[in-house]
Order: structure tokens, then C-alpha cells, then sequence
């Protein structure tokens, strides 16, 4: 497990509702293309993909490139339709996956 | 726990250690061919048709290395007709693509936000496809500020 | 008056007795009359001062810094040409644009042909339409060499003077000058100085969705209760926080008749921590800067109030405004020169703010370094950018500034961590 994840969503809602979700992980985003003090190329490390589901089924995906700044943040929504949990998962180019949950009760 | 407050440190960490902050070396740059082909990857090649698609940058940008991005499509968002993918990409950066966002009709709104590294003053291009097989584009320029007392 | 008397009386007993009246009272009474315990022996910062690895590496030791005075004094008379200017006009349109030449003729001017270029300032004159106006060769010259030849309160740097251009390069721009005839051309409207809209400043401060300098307050937090040399925390005799420093970041920094200079909130920490609990916190180090954000923090929303009421602070006041007034580096600029006289102008495609509204969210999340900088190491880095020499954190002399810059912030509330540029 890298930095813990910050996450702001509300915990109820009303059947329907649109919820706004707002994810940050704390996390260099080294991109690859810069050079460190002794010339050299530092090596790429990125958080290249972020995985939301609801009741595991899938709500918003994101493929991340270099390009993404540091801490990757990313706020989109979802439609709630019935109580239950959502997940989420950042993924490491060393492999190394991060995930956080949290419910909502939807009524 | 270690292993967190490491990494904490690491990123607070003051100027005498830190690596300089901005992402990109800023010698390179992508040409309008690359930032082309990665379009034409995303939709297959089709034409994309302006409007529908709108992108929320500042217009001048205080520095390269965290720059807000919200993009938005009006779409029904149902399983019969909603947006599957935006592409988004910076035409200057030495690696033009920059995000990808992947939606369902569970995602209520084709809506979405994040902070991006831009290495000049450039055009950001957002590509969206719904699942009817339309493609939908748009652009910006943002600036990117450049300092008054220079190296 | 005779009740005053008594009182005064006590408070001097109170000092005076040190740490046994400490021991035996409780403690909300014996914060109001004791004094803090000081470290007043050794630095705050590392010795000897060492610039940052990435900041740039210059020989400046012949000007002005905020320590002593040695910038070769303004010319008396312009200097006589012998001729008409020869120079390389394309050359001379090179070097106006060169950034690493101290910053570019760019930063302050919209110049014509090169007015086209991404966001010039408007700290001095549109130099679009000069070649019309019948200037001479040597007016020009000296111009650029030395201002302060004809305009002793010129904010242009003496280029010449302070060897930043030698005479050909110079003659160089004179003759690109020269060539200025019609009005600028702005690639976008955002170009034009004159029209491009003031930045407003909408991030909150304290989201720590927005602001990762906030994430320091959770550092600061295990900080706060662990155990120093002594055996002693912050939490020791400091348990509820939130209570005890709700105001207290804004009332500093403060005259310290201890050490007779300014103590700033990181200063104190260093010297208040080696004094209690043991712990080395130096200056613009992350411990001392997490600290000083939580300390910040805890004062969210009160007003800036600093205290110049007694003759030795006043004394400090007085020699702050001298210093934020001295004119400093190679550069030749005075901190007001940039947020004084030309605030509410563009330096390049950077809006100078005024005096007021540059102290009330330090420390801050800096965007562009992605760190963490406390008002010391922002005062340091503005002197490097101007090519002067800087101080180490904990010098006497940014403690004046930093209390004359503090007053200029009177009533503007805490709101810490902030999140800049």
C-alpha cells in the first residue's frame, strides 16, 4: 500500500440522485521525462489507471498518462439507484494497487 | 505506516531535496502529426463533428504543473444512448495524450475533472464517443505563464 | 494607578521566579505571565547558509543584499558616444527576448514586432512605437546602461552599470530599438497587458482536496506528541491546542528583547523546541514548516496583529521599511519597487500584488515547487531571483522585514496553508 487515498462523496442519497466523487491520491506521478542531477533520465513511475464501481459494477474508468499532475485528482458522478458500496482502485506502473472503499445508504 | 509517512515526506519535502517540480523536461515537444495519430487511434478514424463537447481550462495558466481540467458532454446518459470514452490531449506536451475517461449509464453525467501537466502555451483537444458510434470534439488554448525574472 | 503598581509588581515576580511559579501553576495562568523558554544560544538555521541545490548559482557578492550595502553607486553624468551607434538590430531583437539575461526588456515592456511574444508585462512604458520619437543615440544608450542618469526613481535595472550587458550588446538593442515604428501586434487578446484580466485567487486554502500543504497538519499532529530528548512533547504542557494558539500565529511575528531581534512563528519553534523538549526543528526544514503550518492553521480567520507598540519594536518596524526600501542584487530592485510602486502590473505574464496581501497565507503550498514555503524562504528566493545574495532564514534582518511586511497585513485574517504559484 503506497499514501492513503482522500475521498469526498456523501454517505446518503436519494434513489436517482446524482452524487458528485471526488478522489485524490498522493502520489510523485514521475513522468519520465525529466532529468535528474546527474543527467540521467528519471524513470517513469505513474498512477496509469483508476477504476470506480458501485455494487462492483463498473461507474468511471480512467487511463492515466505522464501528463496527469502530480496527486492524481479526479471528480466525476454517479447515478445511485439502491444502497451499497463503492470501490475504488489506483493502479502503479510497479504493479502496486491502492484501493479504498466506502458505502452509501440510498433512499 | 513507515511506508506512508515516506512517501508523505517525499512529496512535502522542501526545496533543497526536492527534484524540480515540473513534470516535463520541456525540451521536447509533440509535433501536430502526433497529437493527430493519437486522435485518430481513439476514434477509429472517423470524423468528429464540432459541439456537444465542452472544456473548462483557465485561460492563462499560473504555472505548467497543475492545471485544472473539467470536461463535460450533454448526453441522456442511458443505456441506449450515453458517452463511452473522452480522449483528452495536449498538442505541446512532449507526450500529446493526457487522460482517457471511460463512462457507463451508471456515471449519470459524461462529467469529469482532473489536474494536468501542460509544457507551454497549447491547445487542448477533447475527443468524446457515445455508444452510438458519434465522435464529438472541441479545443482550447490555455497560456502558460512564463516569469518576470527569468533563469 | 497604585493597583496597576501592584500588578506590574507581580508580573515582574512572576518572571523573575522562572520556572518554579511555572511548576506550581496551573497552567492557562502561567501561559498569560511567563515567559516561553528560549533557546537564545545557538542559530535557527544551518551554518553556514547554503543556497538550495536547484536555485541558481551566481557570483552576486558585489551588490547590495539586505546585510550590507556595496552596489557600485548610480552615475553622476550620462556617458559621451563618440558616434553614432553601430549595432546588430537583429542581434539587439534577441537579446531583448532573452530570459536568462535577467529576466528580458519582455517582462516589463510590450515591444512592438516582439509584443507578438506570449504575454509581456506593462511594469514600463509601450516600447512598440520608440523609433518614432527622435531619441538620440546616447539617450537611448544611457537609458539602458544606467535610467537612474536621468530618472533617479526609475524601477529599471542598470543594465550596464551592473555589468547584466556589456556596450556592444547594448548598442545592439539601441539599434533594435530603433527600428520600434508601429503599434504592437498581440497574437490573442490575453496578450495585451493592458486588457488581460487580474488573477483571482478561488482555491481554498484549507481543502485538502485542493491543497496539499494541508496534509502537513496531520504531520504536525504526530509532531505535537513526540517525545524529545528531554522526555518532554509539545503535548506535555501544550494539551489542547486548538484552545491555546487560537490566536496566537497572529500576533507574530514579535520583538524578542531575549535575543534583541524579530522572532517569527518558525524561529520560535526552533528556539522554544531546543529549550523544552529537545527536538531540533531548524528553519525550512519540513518538521519546522509542518509545525508552522498547524500553528498557522489554528488561527484560522483571525485578524493580522502585530505589536510595534513598544520603542524597540517600533525600532524594528522602522528598519524593516528601510530594508523592504533598499534597493538589492545585480537586479537593483527594492521589495517595493515590485509590490510598491509597480504592483497591480504584469511582470510578465505575473500579476504583482501590493505589499498587503503577501503575508496572510504563508507558509504556502507552492504549485510551481510542490512544496511547502514559509514567508523566510519566499523572502529568500525573491532575493535570488534578483540576482542578490540571501540571508540565512533566521538573520535579524528578514525578522524587521518580516514585522514591517506583517503590519503592511494588519487586519487581513490567518488562512493557512495557502496555495500559490
Amino acid at each position: 500500500m503506497a499514501a492513503t487515498p482522500r475521498l469526498k462523496l456523501p454517505r446518503e442519497a436519494k434513489k436517482g440522485d446524482i452524487i458528485e466523487i471526488k478522489t485524490l491520491l498522493p502520489h510523485p506521478m514521475e513522468s519520465g521525462q525529466r532529468k535528474g542531477k546527474d543527467g540521467k533520465v528519471i524513470p517513469r513511475k505513474i498512477i496509469n489507471k483508476f477504476v470506480c464501481t458501485f455494487n462492483d459494477k463498473p461507474v468511471f474508468t480512467a487511463g492515466l498518462e505522464p501528463a496527469v499532475a502530480a496527486n492524481p485528482y479526479l471528480e466525476f458522478f454517479a447515478k445511485v439507484e439502491e444502497s451499497g458500496t463503492f470501490k475504488f482502485t489506483w493502479t502503479d506502473d510497479d504493479g502496486t494497487v491502492t484501493t479504498a472503499e466506502q458505502k452509501i445508504i440510498v433512499t | 505506516m513507515r511506508l506512508i509517512s515516506r512517501r508523505r515526506a517525499l512529496v512535502l519535502t522542501a526545496g533543497s531535496a526536492a527534484a524540480a517540480a515540473l513534470g516535463w523536461s520541456g525540451k521536447s515537444r509533440a509535433t501536430p502529426k502526433d497529437a493527430a495519430e493519437a486522435i485518430a487511434k481513439f476514434t477509429g478514424g472517423k470524423t468528429a463533428e464540432n459541439g456537444k463537447i465542452s472544456i473548462e481550462l483557465p485561460e492563462i495558466a499560473e504555472n505548467g504543473n497543475t492545471v485544472p481540467l473539467k470536461v463535460s458532454v450533454d448526453a441522456p446518459m442511458n443505456a441506449d444512448d450515453y458517452v463511452s470514452d473522452i480522449l483528452v490531449i495536449a498538442d505541446g506536451n512532449p507526450l500529446p495524450r493526457v487522460v482517457t475517461f471511460r463512462f457507463t449509464p451508471m456515471s449519470g453525467k459524461a462529467v469529469a475533472s482532473t489536474r494536468i501537466r501542460l509544457a507551454t502555451t497549447e491547445n487542448i483537444i477533447a475527443v468524446a464517443k457515445t455508444s452510438g458510434g458519434q465522435i464529438f470534439t472541441a479545443q482550447k488554448l490555455v497560456k502558460v505563464t512564463i516569469g518576470g525574472c527569468g533563469g | 494607578m497604585r493597583q496597576g503598581g501592584i500588578f506590574a509588581a507581580g508580573a515582574a515576580f512572576l518572571i523573575v521566579a522562572g520556572a518554579f511559579v511555572l511548576a506550581v501553576t496551573p497552567a492557562s495562568f502561567a501561559q498569560a505571565k511567563e515567559l516561553a523558554p528560549l533557546d537564545t544560544k545557538g542559530d535557527a538555521s544551518i551554518r553556514p547558509w547554503k543556497r538550495y541545490d536547484k536555485w541558481p548559482k551566481r557570483d552576486e557578492s558585489k551588490f547590495n543584499t539586505l546585510a550590507k550595502i556595496s552596489s557600485p553607486p548610480a552615475p553622476k553624468e550620462p556617458r559621451k558616444l563618440s558616434g553614432p551607434i553601430k549595432g546588430d538590430a537583429a542581434n539587439g531583437a534577441k537579446l531583448v527576448s532573452n530570459r536568462k539575461r535577467g529576466g528580458s526588456c519582455l517582462a516589463c515592456h510590450v515591444m512592438g514586432p516582439a509584443g507578438g511574444a506570449n504575454l509581456p508585462g506593462n511594469v514600463g512604458p509601450d516600447l512598440s512605437e520608440i523609433g518614432n520619437a527622435n531619441l538620440t543615440d546616447e539617450f537611448l544608450f544611457n537609458y539602458i546602461y544606467d535610467a537612474r542618469v536621468y530618472n533617479p526613481e526609475t524601477v529599471m535595472p542598470p543594465w550596464g552599470s551592473h555589468g547584466l550587458f556589456n556596450d556592444q550588446e547594448i548598442s545592439d538593442m539601441v539599434a533594435f530599438l530603433k527600428t520600434l515604428k508601429s503599434p504592437a501586434v498581440f497574437k490573442t487578446a490575453l496578450d495585451n497587458p493592458e486588457k488581460r484580466p487580474a488573477p483571482v485567487e478561488k482555491r481554498a486554502n484549507l481543502d485538502p482536496m485542493e491543497n496539499p500543504g494541508m496534509w502537513a497538519i496531520d504531520k504536525a499532529k504526530e509532531l505535537w506528541s513526540k517525545v524529545g530528548s528531554t522526555g518532554k512533547s509539545c503535548a506535555s504542557c501544550h494539551g489542547n491546542p486548538a484552545m491555546q494558539f487560537k490566536a496566537w500565529a497572529s500576533s507574530l511575528p514579535k520583538w524578542e528583547p531575549r535575543l534583541n531581534k524579530v522572532l517569527g512563528v518558525e524561529e520560535f519553534i526552533t528556539r522554544h523546541a531546543r529549550a523544552t523538549t529537545g527536538a531540533e526543528y531548524l528553519m525550512e526544514t519540513d518538521d519546522n514548516r509542518v509545525l508552522s503550518v498547524y500553528l498557522h492553521n489554528l488561527a484560522e480567520g483571525v485578524p493580522i496583529t502585530v505589536d510595534v507598540s513598544n520603542a524597540a519594536a517600533k525600532a524594528a518596524y522602522k528598519r524593516g521599511e528601510v530594508l523592504a526600501n533598499r534597493k538589492l542584487g545585480q537586479l537593483n530592485f527594492a521589495c517595493t519597487d515590485c509590490h510598491g510602486k509597480s504592483a497591480n502590473h504584469w511582470i510578465r505574464g505575473q500579476w504583482l500584488g501590493t505589499l498587503k496581501g503577501q503575508y496572510d497565507h504563508f507558509p504556502t503550498w507552492r504549485t510551481s515547487q510542490l512544496v511547502i514555503w514559509d514567508i523566510r524562504q519566499r523572502f529568500q528566493w525573491c532575493q535570488v531571483n534578483i540576482r542578490a545574495d540571501e540571508l540565512p532564514p533566521d538573520a535579524k534582518e528578514y525578522g524587521d522585514l518580516e514585522l514591517y511586511l506583517a503590519a503592511q497585513n494588519d487586519g487581513l485574517k490567518e488562512n493557512v496553508p495557502g496555495i500559490r504559484h
